[in-house]
């Protein structure tokens, strides 16, 4: 039996792996050929550029500031989009940086309710 | 004078307690084990908020230098070329279960028009919600807050 249980154990550290499974979730809208309109000025954009620079509305910002930017907007109106467009060329990790920064907002007294994402093909067939 | 030998106690080791440490191992192996269809080598982007994937959630992984392999969740990852091939591969998986949650394992390095197509895939397939697998962000690696 000794034998039996030491292959158990050795075929259990061979094969398994403390793999990652956790991770953010990201609600995928629904594919939507009139999808509503959005005004410009009623959406907060942040745009993540090459090398990790931030702007929000087009003025350049630390990512520490961004919540504090957004507190009086969604104060006025929670329901205010928060748009992040990443630079094709920006790093992915620098995209889920901002994002779990608004996700975990909640935790830090400023929930941000309207978080979007557009793909290039979106930002290409609907943005004005 | 006569020197007496010295009486020396034999060296043992106990092996009593061997089985029940063998036993919780595998107990702990067993609750613990975990096949990994994707053994794709990605450094994950660190976030303060994680969420549990769904076990047997289809993954889509894409690494440093672009390659992307896709699983369904049950069967090993296969390479694809295109983000075309993440488009029919996940339209055939959303078709058999259209409740069916993905996972992206994508390198953080890895530029963004990479992750952007793929995602678009997915939008495309009317895949309900993606897991952005990431790591435990600690407070020396600048997670979320930066």
């Amino acid at each position: 039996m000794a034998d039996i249980t030491f292959l158990l154990i050795i075929f259990f550290m061979v094969t398994s792996t403390f793999a990652a499974t956790r991770g953010l979730d990201f609600a995928l809208p629904k594919e939507d050929r009139n999808p509503p309109v959005v005004e410009k000025e009623e959406s907060v954009l942040i745009a993540v550029h090459p090398g990790g620079m931030l702007e929000v509305d087009g003025r350049p910002i630390q990512i520490g500031g961004i919540l504090d930017y957004l507190k009086p907007k969604l104060e006025r109106n929670p329901n205010k989009p928060v748009i992040i467009r990443p630079d094709p060329n920006a790093a992915y990790g620098d995209m889920v940086r901002i994002y779990d920064l608004l996700r975990s907002g909640k935790d830090k007294g400023l929930e941000v309710r309207n978080i979007s994402i557009p793909t290039q093909r979106e930002i290409d067939q609907f943005w004005y | 004078m006569r020197l007496q030998a010295r009486i020396r106690a034999g060296a043992v080791i106990p092996t009593a307690s061997m089985a029940d440490i063998v036993f919780l191992l595998i107990i702990f192996f067993i609750l613990t084990f975990n096949i990994e269809v994707d053994k794709a080598r990605v450094v994950l982007p660190k976030s303060e908020l994680r969420f549990e994937v769904p076990k047997k959630a289809a993954v889509v992984s894409i690494t440093e230098n672009g390659q992307m392999r896709v699983s369904d969740g049950d069967a090993a990852s296969t390479a694809v070329s295109s983000p075309e091939d993440v488009l029919s591969f996940a339209t055939g998986v959303i078709a058999g279960n259209p409740e069916k949650e993905f996972v992206l394992k994508a390198d953080l390095n890895v530029p963004y028009k990479s992750v952007d197509r793929v995602v678009d895939m997915l939008k495309q397939a009317r895949v309900p919600v993606v897991y952005l697998l990431s790591d435990q962000a600690t407070a020396e690696s600048g997670g979320g807050g930066g």
